[in-house]
């Protein structure tokens, strides 16, 4: 029992940045219609901003975490607005293939500026876990997931509260229509692309610190945010969300309780599953926010 | 106040309009009648920006608003219900209307609007959150009505108000659109239901194959051999 409570508190901790990553990609991936094989190189950028702006610059840690997702963002942006806009209207194949492209060259420039040396991002947190009851979790993981939930919520408040949040949610459902309600739909694609650039960038900005820093650190990860937006269904937040928790229980679990060595090919045995019973995704598109 | 000379708008190479000219005075209600394809449509979309003119000029009180965003034409009182409803399938009742106003930054006379909106249509109101898609035909189409006017347009171009809706409903659908003129609003709008269109209609252009081949008052109209025969049954 104790040995199971560690496991499910490990797995709600990396579920948050699970969470993030994958509604970051179901806004760009579900609900944009790009196939972003960036999000893996901006969750990299997330993390290696951390370390230089904390671990090089000696900037104040947690002011570093919110410049590296301001960079994200606008890295996103610089994007959406160099690569995507002038492909309005081209081929999904074309669109495909131009950011296959750009996944590359990010991850390339990573390796010629930092080199292929794990690097580490200092953080101000005590090591010694803090215990709680049968379970032991260090302070940075429970700050982690602090940032995580904090930001989900913030996240559904701006799509669903804020005027800004409804005309993105027009823009996509009918962007003819939306342009005839005044919102202006390229100012609205760079947004949505750089807002789920910066979820990515957060994200490795974050578990930089409880990981180390390397180029291809977003191989991975991309991988897993995929499988997080299918597994929710495509375009859907609150799917993405739940999916990034259940594919954390998945890895977490079969990790304790199968065997470590295969805990990242756990998740991919989940998604085999969920997609050869529901290939829809847990979650109906009919429930789809975007 | 709205002035279309010589417009031509092509879809690709192929013009969908050619050399239409048109003209809506302040406080008309002005109907556009023609089969399918005949090109209304594409006009108003040629109006409201969403196309662009190949050639002519399209002035809207006095300004030049061809090949102008969207953004910037209703910005400037010009509003557009499109054809088939198009109400935002997944956003509530409420978000809809909101959109309609997304330009306007006064909240008092946002909410005053959205009240004279539920006077008129208290059905929306009952539906106020539930999502727009789930609506019935006609209830989108007055959903789609009043999103238009929550912009608080000077003018507003209706496309096929009346398409697939019950009969009963096509009756009160024109009864909204002959109160909003009477209120002010200046109006043009785009009906196949040629008979329903002249009767209410001040003046009226009868496109063919994307050319204006008749115009006159609507009473000049329904007096038309042409139009009777082809438009109203004979």
């Amino acid at each position: 029992m104790p040995e199971f409570l560690q496991h499910l508190a490990n797995a709600v901790i990396l579920g948050g940045t699970y969470a993030l990553l994958g509604i970051g990609l179901t806004l760009i991936f579900g609900i944009m219609r790009v196939v972003n094989f960036t999000h893996g190189e901006l969750y990299t950028f997330g993390a290696y901003m951390a370390f230089m702006l904390a671990g090089m610059f000696g900037l104040n840690f947690f002011a570093s975490l919110a410049l590296a997702a301001t960079l994200g963002m606008a890295l996103g942006a610089l994007i959406e607005f160099a690569l995507l806009r002038p492909l309005k209207g081209a081929d999904i194949d074309t669109t495909m293939l131009v950011m296959i492209g750009a996944g590359i060259a990010m991850q390339a420039g990573e390796q010629l500026m930092w080199g292929g040396v794990a690097k580490s991002v200092p953080n101000p947190f005590p090591t010694e876990p803090v215990v709680l009851g049968p379970v032991s979790v260090g302070p940075i993981r429970l700050f982690v997931l602090a940032v995580a939930v904090v930001l989900l919520v913030v996240f559904y408040l701006l799509l669903n509260r804020t005027k800004l949040g409804i005309a993105m949610r027009a823009t996509f459902q009918d962007p003819d229509t939306a342009a005839l309600m005044g919102v202006n739909n390229g100012l609205m694609y760079t947004l949505t692309f750089a807002i789920g650039s910066g979820l990515a960038a957060v994200a490795g900005a974050l578990l930089g610190p409880i990981f180390v820093v390397t180029p291809t650190m977003g191989d991975l990860v991309a991988l897993k945010a995929f499988a997080i937006v299918i597994l929710g269904g495509l375009g859907n937040i609150p799917g993405a969300t739940i999916g990034g928790f259940v594919l954390a229980l998945a890895e977490e679990f079969g990790a304790g309780y199968l065997s470590s060595g295969y805990r990242d090919a756990m998740g991919f045995l989940l998604i085999i599953a969920v997609l050869l019973v529901r290939p829809q995704g847990l979650f109906a598109a009919k429930e789809r926010i975007g | 106040m709205l002035k279309l000379k010589d417009i031509t708008v092509c879809y690709g190479k192929i013009p969908a309009v050619r050399n239409v000219s048109l003209e809506v005075g302040e406080g008309e209600l002005v109907t556009l009648i023609g089969a399918n394809g005949a090109g209304k449509t594409t006009t108003l979309r040629a109006i409201s920006g969403l196309l662009p003119l190949a050639a002519g000029e399209i002035t809207f009180r006095h300004k030049p608003i061809g090949n102008t965003p969207a953004r910037d034409v209703l910005a400037l009182g010009l509003a557009h219900c499109p054809e088939g409803r198009r109400v935002f399938p997944q956003l509530s009742v409420r978000e809809n209307l909101e959109m309609g106003a997304y330009l306007r930054h006064d909240r008092e006379g946002i909410a005053r609007d959205m009240e004279r909106i539920f006077d008129r249509f208290p059905r929306l109101q009952e539906r106020l959150h539930q999502a727009a898609g789930t609506l019935s035909g006609g209830e989108q189409q007055m959903l789609a009505i009043a999103r238009a006017l929550m912009s608080r347009p000077k003018m507003v171009l209706l496309d096929e108000p009346s398409l697939g809706l019950a009969p009963n409903l096509v009756e009160r659908t024109f009864e909204i659109i002959s109160d909003i003129r009477k209120e002010g609003t200046t109006v043009l709008m785009v009906e196949q239901n040629a008979l329903a269109a002249l009767e209410m209609c001040d003046r009226s252009y009868l496109l063919e194959t994307g050319q204006v081949v008749e115009r006159g008052t609507g009473r000049e109209m329904l007096g038309n051999p042409h139009i009777q025969k082809a438009y109203l049954g004979g």
